[in-house]
């Protein structure tokens, strides 16, 4: 596993899914159905506020656990978190 | 189809829920789910008031407890519903069982779940196999070989199919992790394969998305460590998803809308099962009482009551001749006739056969509350007023308009409670008898603190903050920074503190969350031998069980609470007649002492009240220079005056002016003059309410108290009532709108008169024994400490009184304050208890070897640590042994003491050697230095924590000689608005809630003449907020302000610590040299 924290560019279809995203020059095609899943983020270092209804966003963040492959190579398993229509890749799987 | 949440754990779940039962079943109600779950972390803590809200919001409630099963992980229990109460009975008695081992291991043994399930075959409850059951985690860690064994082992265990399921949740964590979606997948596989029915729920944990951060704070409080240190929870899924979304999961887990249909109509089904009938499962509402055998009585039980109230009145008036006594005969057989008619007969009973009991245990026992109004209770000794001689309403207390169990409530000797319930539990049975459990919730402090635990703030950090939550709601403690002068400083660090700024956030999102449970102070359960099918109990810290229902949960449950209240001041009274007993042999009966004495009363008036139950605080000092009472009820009536309701409807003002002739009292209608006389025409108490209405419209008073009742809540509709039968009855509009005006204005202002007479009875007993009993009436006070104020205060009442004080003597004193005869009277002997550090059984040592010859031979034989026989020499306690003051100094006795602790290995008794050491008492050192005045006094703050031999702001006398301070004793000669200066320690803070909802602060100091009062308004408390709530010795200057004949206070102006002014003086004085 690559630990990465970079932008990417993500083209979504209509439910919000990856469908493709670029990054380094490279253009990476989803070729699985992704999985969404929900992790966490540590508020009481970061936030400035935690009152309530100030929502469940200081606290969660969105991921996305796809399947891509560049051009004709062979496909990889990638992990993007998605925020605020912003996309990094944090981590590549072998 | 609808769907229903089957896991859902509430606020009830201790640090782990965060949304109490009404608000998830109103959100449910509203998703139009007609069914809603509560289920509870390791009880039914939730239950009773989850059943109560969904009946107001008309879905079915189920229930059920998540347990963990030994060896076997966590899991859901859910009784199913419908059945005659077996589900509800088994669920009891599973969480009971589970509760039995030990608070910290809570758990049910595979073998107990086996029996308790399914008994004769009948499905009576339904498991939920989990992400967190044994199963839900193999389908993580391992293959599907063992996954499936362990679904196997489970249906091994629980053989009829009904009793279990898989409950299939994701809360879409990260693929492959605990609540994810692939675990979901996996766990419906084999579910299908074993032929297991397969449910889908959100385990829920709260009510929104946002209500995560508050379950990562009560996370952090469940592990006791700051959040960053355990594993957090993974994400904010486990909330109360609409049908919608959950649906969604369920295509999402199977891939697939016929799966996912399945796996929803699987869920409904089973929830439709579990639906409760709460009258039929858990009987509801419906009173229990112990059955006839178990109270010992034969035949109808009316009768029973019936005899044993009339054998009551030959007891009660023993001198009333047949004509008095008919008014007696007339009104019990009114209220027995109430009493027949509401079923409640055995209720009395049983109350009766209770009082019965703690009476001839020879515990000093007092009615409170409304009970107070009965004859019925009186006769049957419940009760100790005369609720016709004091004018107390039966119909206050019970009526045929309601039929809930009315509430009797017992004050009892504090230090003899834990017997009376024993003696409860013997007398009536395990099987009957259960303590009432409490629910702590989180207030202001507690908030703070374990909200600042998992920020990880620093403990001392958090100390200030929370010193600094003084009354207030944390709810709103950000909109209070602006507006209390104490959490200035606080409100300037939140600018630039982002931290602080979290704090103050998750303090207001952990306000008022249950926090724990523990034994109510003073409730007892007693029900019929299906008690234990009913609530699930507990262990309490008394090894007694406990239910986990609480006082709330009784009526819906038609559970019959007694409260058994332990009060301090029946101890000390009870001490105080055994004391004088045991010196002088004289016996009183407390009971039974006229109620008119003239310098009982004389001595109230002085308003030297201190230690007097009720009447002792600042402000009731100060009411009672004002009032001047001269009979029992004007003690009712004071009482009852020193509420925050009449405060805030300013109702004393008018009453004392009318009792003390300024003016003549209003009032209002002739018809009205019998009911409004005795209290100046204010109407104080809820009887004359009922009197007005009863008059006024002509309503029964059961009626009139049922108005009362609804005052509160539908204005309208007891004004258009009370309008339209006055003025049919003739009065005029006028008198209308007036009485009108005063019952609006009644509302929560009123005070319930049987309750005040119960109370005044102690509060007249206690002034009767300071009176004519000081010395073993303080006795009492020091031995079981009842009052507001601390014990160092008690001295200087003994001072004033005149009552002697003997120091501590190893010799002589004991662990309770003994009275003990001296050469010109008596004094009261200090306790050993008092000692900083000294162990039970040092103290049970010294007293079982005492009497000691000498030093050595009691370093010998009472076995004490070295710090504590250096504690006593330095508090006098050994210096009898050395022969008393005239033979060696208190220096002399210390160096003995640090010779004889100086050796290496402590002498042993039973040695056979001579020990030359030990041997007389000429090895006493001599020429040592006396201990200082001053010294001694700091010896005994330090070590007792009081001032025995001289006040301790004797010290600081000549400063404030010159300052011109002048002395509480003296406050009273000056005349009002005089500028003064006054000084003491800290007795008492109060922050009453005032009419004008601003915050006053009465602040009370000792100065050793006596007590005196000063009040803080807003720009007093902004001038010495620093001092306001936590330095112990201060100067106040102020301006007298007269509160009565024998009253004076102080308008506070500003404050300042004291020994910071000591400080200044005496560098000023240059005496910083002199002084060591």
């Amino acid at each position: 596993m690559i630990a990465v924290d970079e932008n990417v560019k993500v083209l979504t279809n209509q439910q919000g899914e990856p469908v493709r995203f670029s990054w380094r020059n490279g253009s990476y095609q989803v070729t699985s159905r992704p999985e969404r899943w929900f992790s966490r983020k540590p508020w009481w270092l970061e936030a400035s506020r935690a009152q309530r209804g100030i929502g469940s966003e200081v606290l969660e963040v969105e991921m996305w656990r796809i399947t891509a492959a560049k051009g004709v190579n062979s496909p990889s398993e990638f992990e993007l978190l998605h925020s605020n229509d912003r996309w990094q890749l944090v981590r590549i799987f072998g | 189809m609808s769907f229903t949440h089957l896991n859902v754990s509430s606020a009830y779940s201790f640090h782990f829920g965060t949304a109490k039962p009404e608000k998830l079943t109103q959100a449910a109600a509203s998703f139009g789910q007609d069914a809603l779950a509560i289920t509870d972390m390791n009880g039914l803590y939730g239950a009773v008031k989850h059943i109560g809200s969904c009946l107001d919001k008309n879905i079915s409630p189920i229930v059920g407890v998540r347990l963990e099963v030994q060896n076997r992980g966590i899991v859901t229990i859910l009784a199913k519903g419908h059945n005659k109460g077996t589900g509800w009975a088994a669920l009891c008695k599973i969480v009971s069982k589970a509760q039995s081992k030990s608070k910290k291991e809570i758990a049910i043994t595979e073998k107990d779940l086996s029996e308790l399930i399914a008994t004769d075959g009948k499905p009576n409850c339904t498991i939920l196999l989990g992400p967190d059951s044994d199963f839900g985690r193999a389908v993580i860690d391992s293959n599907a070989t063992v996954s499936a064994k362990k679904l196997l082992a489970w249906q091994e265990l629980i053989p009829v199919s009904e009793c279990l399921s898989v409950e299939i949740v994701s809360h879409l964590t990260e693929p492959g992790t605990n609540y994810s979606t692939l675990q979901a997948k996996r766990m419906l596989q084999l579910a299908i394969t074993l032929g297991v029915r397969a449910v889908i729920t959100n385990a829920v944990r709260y009510l929104e998305p946002d209500d995560a951060l508050t379950g990562d704070v009560l996370d952090a409080a469940r592990h006791l460590e700051p959040l960053g240190i355990f594993t957090p929870q993974p994400n904010a899924q486990a909330w109360l998803k609409p049908e919608s979304l959950m649906n969604k999961l369920a295509v999402e887990i199977t891939q697939s809308q016929e799966l996912a249909a399945t796996l929803m109509k699987n869920t409904e089904e089973l929830a439709n099962s579990l639906r409760l009938d709460p009258v039929s499962d858990c009987d509801w509402s419906r009173p229990k009482t112990p059955e006839k055998s178990a109270l010992g009585i034969e035949g109808n039980p009316f009768e029973v009551l019936w005899q044993k109230a009339h054998a009551g009145i030959s007891w009660r008036y023993p001198n009333l001749s047949d004509n008095k006594l008919l008014p007696v005969r007339h009104r019990l057989h009114q209220e027995l006739i109430t009493i027949n008619k509401l079923g409640f007969a055995t209720y009395f009973l049983t109350v009766a056969d209770v009082a019965q009991m703690i009476r001839d245990m020879r515990i000093r026992t007092a009615a409170r509350g409304s009970g107070a109004g009965s004859l019925t209770n009186y006769l049957l000794g419940i009760s100790g007023v005369d609720p016709i001689e004091h004018d107390l309403l039966f119909e206050r207390f019970l009526s045929t308009e309601r039929s809930s169990l009315p509430d009797i409530d017992i004050d009892v000797e504090s230090a003899r409670r834990h017997d009376i319930y024993r003696a409860i539990f013997k007398r009536y049975g395990g099987n009957r008898v259960t303590l009432l459990s409490m629910q702590s919730t989180y207030r202001g402090r507690g908030a703070v603190r374990d909200g600042g635990l998992a920020l990880g703030f620093e403990e001392d950090q958090i100390d200030e903050i929370a010193k600094s939550i003084w009354r207030f709601s944390a709810r709103n403690f950000r909109g209070m920074l602006g507006q209390k002068p104490e959490l200035q400083k606080l409100a300037q660090q939140l600018e630039h503190d982002r931290r602080l700024n979290l704090l103050v956030d998750v303090t207001e999102r952990l306000d008022r969350l249950p926090r724990h449970i523990s034994m109510h102070p003073c409730g007892v359960i007693l029900g019929n031998e299906n008690l234990l099918s009913l609530t699930p109990v507990e262990p309490s810290g008394l090894g007694l069980p406990m239910s986990q229902f609480d006082k709330d949960d009784m009526d819906p449950m038609g559970m019959l609470k007694l409260d058994i209240l332990g009060v301090r001041m029946q101890s000390s009274m009870a001490y105080a007649i055994r004391e004088i007993e045991r010196v002088s042999g004289e016996v009183i009966d407390l009971d039974s002492i006229a109620r008119d004495d003239k310098e009982t009363f004389r001595q109230i008036r002085t308003t030297n009240t201190l230690g007097v139950f009720q009447i002792e605080s600042p402000g009731q000092r100060e009411l009672t220079g004002k009032h001047q009472p001269t009979e029992f009820n004007d003690l009712t009536i004071q009482i009852s005056l020193f509420r925050p309701g009449p405060m805030k409807g300013n109702m004393i003002a008018p009453y004392l002016d009318g009792r003390h002739g300024f003016v003549k009292p209003d009032l209002i209608h002739p018809d009205l003059a019998p009911i409004l006389t005795s209290t100046q025409g204010v109407v104080i108490f809820h009887e004359q309410v009922l009197k007005i209405l009863n008059v006024m419209t002509g309503c029964s008073l059961a009626k009139a108290d049922e108005l009362r009742r609804t005052l509160e809540k539908d204005r309208g509709f007891v004004e258009k009532f009370f309008r339209q039968n006055a003025t049919k009855r003739g009065y005029s509009k006028a008198v209308v709108d007036r009485i009108w005006s005063v019952l609006e204005g009644f509302g929560s202002f009123g005070f319930c008169k049987a309750h005040g007479a119960a109370f005044a009875l102690p509060t007249y007993q206690s002034a009767w024994l300071k009176t004519h009993y000081p010395t073993e009436f303080l006795a009492g006070l020091f031995t079981h400490d009842p009052g507001m104020y601390p014990k160092r205060l008690l001295l200087s009442e003994a001072r004033r009184l005149g009552v002697k004080i003997l120091p501590l003597d190893v010799n002589k004193s004991k662990d309770e304050y003994l009275v003990e005869k001296t050469i010109d009277g008596t004094g009261i002997r200090m306790a050993l208890t008092d000692l900083h550090g000294i162990s039970n059984s040092e103290i049970t040592r010294i007293i079982k070897q005492a009497p000691f010859i000498d030093l050595a031979d009691f370093y010998l034989r009472a076995t004490p640590s070295r710090v504590t026989v250096k504690r006593l020499a330095l508090v006098g306690a050994l210096d009898e042994l050395a022969g008393g003051s005239n033979d060696h100094t208190r220096g002399d006795v210390l160096e003995r003491v640090r010779q004889l602790t100086a050796l290496k290995t402590k002498p042993k008794l039973d040695q056979n050697q001579p020990m030359l050491d030990f041997e007389a008492k000429e090895q006493m050192p001599s020429g040592f230095a006396p201990i200082s005045a001053t010294g001694q006094i700091q010896a005994e703050l330090d070590l007792l924590g009081m001032d025995i031999t001289d006040h301790q702001l004797a010290k600081y006398q000549p400063m404030l000689d010159q300052m011109g301070v002048v002395r509480s004793n003296e406050l009273v000669g000056l005349r009002s608005k005089t500028d003064v200066l006054i000084a003491g320690v800290r007795v008492a803070t109060q922050s009453p809630p005032m009419r004008s909802g601003k915050r006053v602060v009465f602040i009370t100091l000792d100065d050793g003449t006596g007590c005196s009062d000063a009040t803080f308004f807003d720009e007093a408390q902004a001038r010495s907020s620093a001092v306001l709530f936590n330095t112990k010795l201060i100067l106040i200057s102020g301006k007298t302000r007269r509160t009565g004949v024998k009253g004076v206070s102080i308008m506070a102006e500003n404050a300042w610590d004291l020994n910071q002014l000591w400080q200044e003086y005496r560098q000023k004085n240059q005496l910083v040299a002199v002084e060591n």
